[in-house]
This record gives C-alpha cells, structure tokens and sequence, in this order.
C-alpha cells in the first residue's frame, strides 16, 4: 500500500508509487508518474503545495490524485486498469478504475487552473474519458468518436483544458460505457473557486462521494455488467455499510458534501438531525435565493448534489439514501414473504431433509441481521454492522455524520460512539398499558368484507 | 431231447458274449447331478442342487430356506435358496434322470429274434428254430454307447448353463429389488419435501402472504410427487414378487426382508483383455457345439463301418425234424447293396458334419461377441455409476451446500430450498440406478463367460439425462 501521505514525505517517495510494468519507463518518460493507491480508507486532505491555493475536499473511501506543476500547468497521471475494490470488509468486487482504485481519485484545481490529464489505458479494450459538467473545448470532451478516436488498449492519450468555472464534477468513460461504468470507472472532480464567491462559501468540511450500483452475484467477484434496474449493490464510492467511513464534523463546523451520481436510478439522499440546503447542482453554485431548507435531497441520475449545514448538533447522525432497499446489501428479490407464517410441525420436516435449516422471516427480517449464519464466500449479510445498541440492520448506502465537540480541526478519524447524557434516550415505558379502545365498524352483512387474519407476535418466542 | 437241451445253451452262450460286449451300463443319475453342481458352482458359488424326490420338502432344506429369510436377504443366500427351491429349476434336474436313462438305454443290446417255424412233408415233421441278432447294432454297439453318452453329457450342460441362468437370474432379481425398496424410500423424502412446500404455501395463502396460484403452483408439486410415489411403490412390489417367483416362495415365506442398500460399486472396473479367450474356454455352448461336431464324426465314421454290414444278420438255425437228424448251422442273410449303396445315407451324414461344423463356427463367433458386448456393456455401466459416485452426486451436494448459504443470505427462499432437496434427492436415486443396472452388468458379465446372455435393457435406465440443473 502507498499512502499519499508518504508520496509526498520526500522525492524518493515517488518510485514507491509504482507504474504497471505494461507501460515502460521510456514511453511514460515525460509524463507525471502515475500514483497507485490501494488502500480503501478515506484519505485525508491533500493540501496543495504548488499551483493556486484552495482548501481540499475529502473523499469518502478515497484519495485525491496528485499533481505536478509543468510550466505553469496542472499535470495529472490517470491510468484507466483492473482494480480489486475491497467494498467491505470481506467483500471484494473485481471491477475496472483509475490508479488502483473505483472509484478513481479525486482530481482537484482551482478555477482557471490549466490543466492537462494523461491518460493511460490498461484496460483490454479502447476507453476514453469524459469530463462530465466541465466547459472545455469540444474535443477535449471526451466521446469517442464524436469528439476523438478511443484511447486503444496500451495507448495514452493527453486532454488540456482550463477548469473554467467552480463547482463539483465527475468524471467517466464515454466508449463502452454501459459496460465501464457497470465496471466502476468513474471518479470525482472539484474546481475550487479561485476568489471568494458570492454563492460558494467557505466551510469547515467539504466532503464528496459517488454513488455506484453494482451487481455482484452472492459468492462472486465480477459485477454482471448486463443488469440494467435489479442491482443488488449499492454503494457510496463503490464501499457499502458498515465499509464507509462516517463523516465527521466538530460541533458548529459549515460542512459540505458533494454527491454525484453514476447509478441507473435516482436516490434521495436524507441527513437525520440537521437541515441542509442544496447550494450547488450540475451546472453549479445556486443562488442564494433559490435556495430551500431540506432534510432529504433526490439527487437524479447523473446529478451532482451539494448540500451546507452547520453541523450543530452532537451525535452521531445517519445519513443515507432513503430508498429502504438501498439500505440493504445483497438479497434475494423474490424471497417470498414469511411475515406471519406458522413454521410448527413444517420445520422439523424440513429439517430432517435439510438439517441446516432456519426458519427466518416468519417475524420479519430482523432475524436476518441477528443469526450469522454462513453465507457464500465473497458475501456480506444483507443487513449487518453494528451500533452501540445493537445491530443497524442496515448495509448499503448508509453512513452516519459524526458531531462531536471536541473533533479538532483537520481531524477525519471516527471518533467511536457519541455517548449519548443522561435522560435524552429513548426508555421502557413499564407502567401499566390500557387496553385501547378501538372503532368498531359495522357491515352490512354481518361480516367483513375480507377477513384478515393477523398474528399478533408476543416477543421472541416459539424458535 | 439231447438236440434241444444244447440249444438254449449255446443260445445263452452268445448272450453272455453280447452282453459282455455291451458292458454293464446301470443308472447313475446322482453322478450327473454332480456333474452339474461342479460345472455351475463356479458361477453361483453354491453346493446347494438337490433332487426334490418327494412332494414335500425335505426337512433339511425347509429349515435351511427359513434360517435364510430370517435375516435380511443376502444376495448368496437368494441364490442358495433358488437353487435348493425354484421348482423350475428341479422340473430341469430331472432331465439329467431322463437322458442318463436314455444312455443307459442305448448302451443296452437290441433284443434278439427267435423264429420257430414247423413244417410238414408227408409224415415228417421239421422244427425250424432260429436265433437272430441284429450284427450291425451290435458291432455299432461301442460307437452309439458313446453317441448316448456324449448326449448325456450334452444334457449335463444345458442343465447346468440353467441354473447358472437362474443364479444370475436371481442375482439380478435382488439387485433390482433391493434398488426398488430403496428408491421408494428416496420417493418418500422427495414427497415429504413436496408435502413441507405444500404445507408451507397453504399456511402462506392462510395469512395473505400467497395467492391462490402461488399456492396451487406448490400444491401441483406435490400431487406429483405423490404420483411418482406410487410409482415407486409399484416397482417396489413387481421387483419383490419377481424375486419371491425365483426363489420358490410362497406363503408366510414371502414376508422376507432385503437390505437397506445396494452393494457399493468397486473403486475401480474389472480389467479384463483375455476375457474373450478365458470365455472360448469356458462357454457351455461352445463346448457343446464341438462336441457334438465330434459326435457326428463319428457317426460318419460308424456310417462308413457299417456301410454294408449294417443290414448284416446273424441267425443261428437250429432245425429239427423227426426223420433227420438235428441240423444245426448258422446262416446270415445279407442284403446286398444292389440298389441302396448307402451313398445318400453317407451323403446326408457328411451335410450333417458339414452343418453342425458351421453351426459349431457360429456359436464360437457369437460367443466372442456377447462376451464383448457383455463386457463393453459392463465397463460402461461401471463408467455411468462412476460418474454419479464422483462427480454429478458430490457437484449437486454442493449446490445443495451452496443454496444453503443462499439461503442464510435471504437470497432464496424456503420453497427453492426444498426444490432443491428434491432435486437432490432424485440426482441421488438416479446414482442409485445406475448402481443397479452397474451390478446387473456384472451378474450377466459373469454368465456370459458361460453362456449366452442378451444384454438386458438396464443400461438404458442409467443413461438417462440428469435434469436440467437448478430446479428452480
Ligand atoms: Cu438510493
């Protein structure tokens, strides 16, 4: 593993950062070396030491791309190749990134920056990349065959444009993309304004991530790169709960986040315990007027969303797409609904044709993130990850913001849990519980239309 | 009287000299039975062939047959029994009493002639006695002797190719049995996984989580799996009164039990390169064949012995008169090949030889390629069962294993899991099978060094697709 941290403790750093040995040394003579990274922990800041100032933005289970200054312009070295993404904790996906990792690193320049981007291609077939929101010459924008010809397969190609204006972007293929982007390629891009803005202010901690879908079959690697809508994967910087990083933040910081997204679908993305405003979309900062308070905001299929708020109030907060079944990792789509149904006498004979047997779903899901059972390799439980009180009983797009007193600037690390005073959590109610009166409907008939019959469970019983 | 008193004795004189020509031949049908046990015990590993001499059976073997059902059926004692007990096979024994009779028959002399004649001239009475034996019979005598012996031996050989046929026969009865008793017992699981579907989707719809035809859907799985059942059952009890039919059971006998399971199939198959020539050896039939080729050579060569002499009489005349004396003399009366020189009689027994000598070429060629055929049919039920043994019964226990882990991730559910134990249960039973029609290749494999065998159908059985993956 090559941390940015160490590139950048001195220049013998660098030939630590390895490029692939299928591009030689002598064709890459000229050319910025390629940074690899390989660790999937959130990286913390790069704070520019040449070019223009700006203040960075994190990536959430990333890294942003270093840079060289090349007679006054920005120099980049992306190398488009097969990554192995650990997405949680036991859980790797084969898929196709940039520099070791999918999603590939963050590029970051400041307004007016010029910028030129190497791109080298180890995929086995033609890529090219498109700088998704940018305004930059028409052949610079990155459409095979309509703007260039392919990159081939072993070839580099150089785009230079000028980050004309501020705002957050993304960048991804535009040759084969149904099949790249299914892969994971895709990365993020943020122009820092270059003066003070009147719609972009200055925060505390300006975070940004992606959302990808993927869909890997339970006990493989690869993602099927056919499926169109039925994805079983769905990830923050192509990492799912409990693999992302929560965001942190000291109490009263201004903090922003920056989402894009590369999915087929929309997800509206919901902060618990604070309002938020939307500043900023694709096509960049929203005035100040326009500007609404929100809890949840849908960020559609190929938007970018940033959201402001003062982190003001301690805890520890989720955060999440509001889509229940975005919560969730692997799972079957057409498990039938066990909800209610009695296993008696079923069970035992199941179970003397298949002794491993469990029932589960008969009382909801929830049994699920309790039972640990054995599941295929390469797999996580579709709910798992566990909170101070017990199982989240989530997985996917699911992370938690983190307001702590005491986080001290500049500081992204998890701080554990928010010990919550005394008296503000929820408790057992244990005084005595009246019977409810309840309305009572009389049919026509004499008998309900459709007679529902509903098990009423009393705690965990009968298992 | 002095003339009539020599007569007789000279007359008893030639008798003594015949009969001792003819040899004493007597009945010895015990010694064909142990012909016969020797020559099949090879294959059916038994000492068990007895003559059933009376209506009922002896005690012996009544108390043998009930100590055998006692226990679970093994497959030699299913043997034992059929030989001491199939009443077919003890009608077939007694054919070696018939044919040891016909020997001892043949090598008896033909009865001699007595002619008395009495005629009158005048007052002279002639008494005209005549002793007559048939001389070519009795020079054939040594050569039909071993004519009727060599038929015996024949007989030997077909009662002993049938009680191999009806060891193998039984052999093959108790495996099929056996792999019916316990694929009504993989029928049962497979409906009981269907009955927990069913059940599952009857409570589902109960409390609104599956509609009627969902519910339906689960239900038609195990109303066919009630019909396979059935089945089953019905195999189970056909394969079961086959056996007790071979066996000779009746009654409170019938009730016998069999074991659980097959026989597990060999690690490896039988190598066999010289089975064609160990079979040449072996084959009853081919034996058969050349001996009787022998047979008739030498029926040719007692055709050409008696070419002229065979109609060939010798009388002793021994005539008296009351005016003469005693005339005695011997007179043979020939007749003379004037019109039948015996050329079609020799022509007809050389087509014969010829025959038998093409039949004798076609037994032997046949022999070779059943042997073959047998074998080829063995080695590839050995590859079939093989095949279900290590790979498609260890690959569908791991989709099994793996369906489960599905199973725990909430990617399937309850209803693809017994699916798939019903999908693993008939990969199970279809191994079974091909374990089956594995040992019922070997049983025929083991008859064929001995005698024809058709290669049954069993093979046909095991070849059948596995169905189509998944189950779901
Ligand atoms: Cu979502």
């Amino acid at each position: 593993m090559v941390s940015r941290r160490d590139f950048f403790m001195g220049a013998g750093a660098i030939t630590a950062a390895v490029a692939a040995s299928s591009v030689s040394r002598v064709s890459l003579a000229g050319l910025p070396e390629p940074v690899i990274q390989s660790s999937p922990e959130t990286m913390a800041p790069l704070e520019p030491n040449t070019g223009r100032p700006y203040k960075p933005v994190v990536t959430l289970n990333g890294w942003t791309l270093p840079w060289r200054m090349n007679n006054g312009v920005k120099e980049f070295h992306l190398v488009a190749e097969p990554v192995v993404r650990e997405m949680a904790p036991g859980f790797n996906a084969h898929l196709w990134g940039y520099n070791g990792q999918s999603p590939g690193p963050t590029i970051e320049v400041v307004e007016g920056d010029r910028v030129r981007i190497f791109v080298t291609n180890k995929l086995p077939e033609h890529t090219s990349i498109h700088w998704h929101g940018q305004r930059l010459p028409n052949g610079m924008d990155g459409v095979a065959g309509l703007n260039q010809r392919a990159i081939p397969a072993g070839k580099t190609y150089v785009y230079e444009f000028e980050a004309k204006r501020p705002g957050t972007f993304m960048y991804h293929p535009h040759a084969d993309e149904m099949v790249q982007m299914a892969m994971g390629m895709m990365g993020f891009w943020v122009t820092h304004p270059r003066d003070a803005h009147p719609n972009i202010d200055e925060v505390d901690r300006d975070y940004c991530f992606l959302l990808n879908a993927y869909d890997v079959e339970p006990g493989s690697y690869t993602p099927k790169i056919m499926e169109m809508l039925d994805f079983n994967i769905w990830t923050f910087n192509s990492r799912v709960f409990p693999g992302i990083d929560p965001l942190v933040a000291r109490k009263d910081d201004k903090v922003r986040i920056r989402v894009g997204n590369l999915t087929m679908t929309n997800h509206p993305i919901h902060l618990h315990g604070h309002e938020f405003e939307v500043t900023g979309t694709d096509g960049g900062p929203v005035p100040r007027g326009a500007r609404w308070p929100e809890v949840t905001t849908d960020v559609a299929v190929g938007q970018m969303r940033q959201i402001e708020f003062i982190a003001s109030d301690l805890g520890d907060w989720a955060f999440h797409c509001h889509k229940s079944h975005h919560t969730m990792n692997a799972m079957g789509h057409d498990v039938p609904t066990m909800l209610g149904v009695d296993h008696r006498k079923v069970v035992t004979q199941i179970n003397s044709l298949i002794p491993d047997y469990m029932v589960m779903g008969e009382r909801g899901m929830a049994d699920m993130a309790e039972m640990q059972m054995p599941l295929p390799e390469n797999t996580i439980p579709m709910m798992t990850g566990d909170g101070p009180f017990g199982s989240v009983e989530m997985g996917g797009m699911f992370t938690m913001l983190k307001v702590r007193a005491d986080q001290p600037a500049g500081d992204y690390s998890d701080p554990g849990w928010y010990q919550q005073p005394e008296g503000t959590q929820a408790f057992e109610w244990t005084g005595p519980l009246a019977e409810p009166a309840r309305f009572k409907s009389e049919s026509t008939t004499g008998k309900p239309a459709v007679e529902v019959q509903v098990r009423k469970p009393t705690g965990h019983s009968g298992h | 009287m002095n003339k009539t008193n020599t007569a007789p004795a000279r007359l008893g004189f030639i008798g003594v000299l015949l009969l001792t020509v003819a040899g004493c031949a007597g009945l010895a049908p015990q010694s064909s039975l142990e012909q016969v046990q020797q020559q099949s015990a090879e294959l059916t590993g038994q000492d068990a062939l007895h003559w059933a001499t009376e209506q009922d059976q002896p005690p012996v073997v009544r108390e043998r047959i009930a100590e055998l059902l006692a226990e679970p059926l093994a497959l030699e004692s299913a043997v034992e029994i059929a030989l001491m007990n199939n009443p077919g096979l003890q009608a077939r024994l007694f054919d070696l009493g018939i044919a040891d009779a016909q020997r001892v028959q043949a090598s008896r002399l033909p009865n001699p002639g007595f002619s008395i004649g009495r005629m009158t001239r005048g007052s002279e009475v002639e008494w005209e006695r005549g002793l007559h034996l048939n001389l070519g019979s009795l020079i054939a005598l040594p050569l039909t002797r071993r004519i009727a012996e060599g038929q015996n031996a024949q007989v030997q050989r077909e009662v002993s190719l049938s009680v191999m046929r009806l060891a193998t026969d039984t052999r093959i009865a108790w495996y099929r049995a056996v792999a019916a008793q316990q694929s009504l017992a993989y029928s049962e699981q497979v409906l009981q996984a269907a009955d927990a579907g069913a059940e599952m989707a009857h409570r589902m719809a109960a409390v609104g989580n599956y509609s009627a035809l969902q519910q339906a859907r689960e239900q038609s799985f195990y109303a066919e799996a009630a019909l396979s059942h059935l089945q089953a059952r019905q195999e189970q009890v056909a394969s079961h009164e086959r056996l007790v039919r071979l066996l000779g059971l009746w009654g409170e006998q019938t009730n016998f039990t069999l074991p659980e399971r097959l026989p597990d199939v060999p690690a490896e198959p039988l190598d066999q390169p010289d089975i064609e020539q160990q079979a040449m050896a072996s084959r009853l039939d081919v034996q058969a064949a050349q001996q009787g080729a022998e047979r008739l050579a030498t029926n040719l060569k007692l055709g050409k012995a008696t070419r002229f002499i065979n109609v060939l009489e010798l009388g002793i005349s021994n005539n008296s008169s009351n005016e003469e004396p005693v005339q005695r003399g011997y007179e043979i009366t020939v007749e003379l090949p004037l019109f039948d020189w015996s050329g079609a009689r020799m022509a007809g027994n050389e087509a014969r030889y010829m025959q038998q000598l093409q039949r004798t070429a076609e037994v032997a060629i046949n022999a070779r390629s059943q042997v073959r055929e047998s074998y080829q049919a063995y080695r590839t039920a050995w590859d079939v069962a093989a095949h279900y043994r290590d790979e498609i019964v260890p690959l569908r226990k791991r989709i099994s294993e793996e369906n489960m882990l599905l199973y725990n991730g909430m990617f399937i559910g309850v209803f693809e899991l017994l699916a798939d134990a019903r999908e693993q249960i008939s990969t199970v039973n279809r191994y079974l099978q091909a374990q089956s029609d594995f040992w019922v290749a070997q049983s025929e494999l083991d008859l064929v060094r001995f005698g024809p065998v058709t290669p049954s159908e069993a093979n046909s059985a095991s070849t059948t697709p596995a169905s189509p993956a998944g189950g779901h």
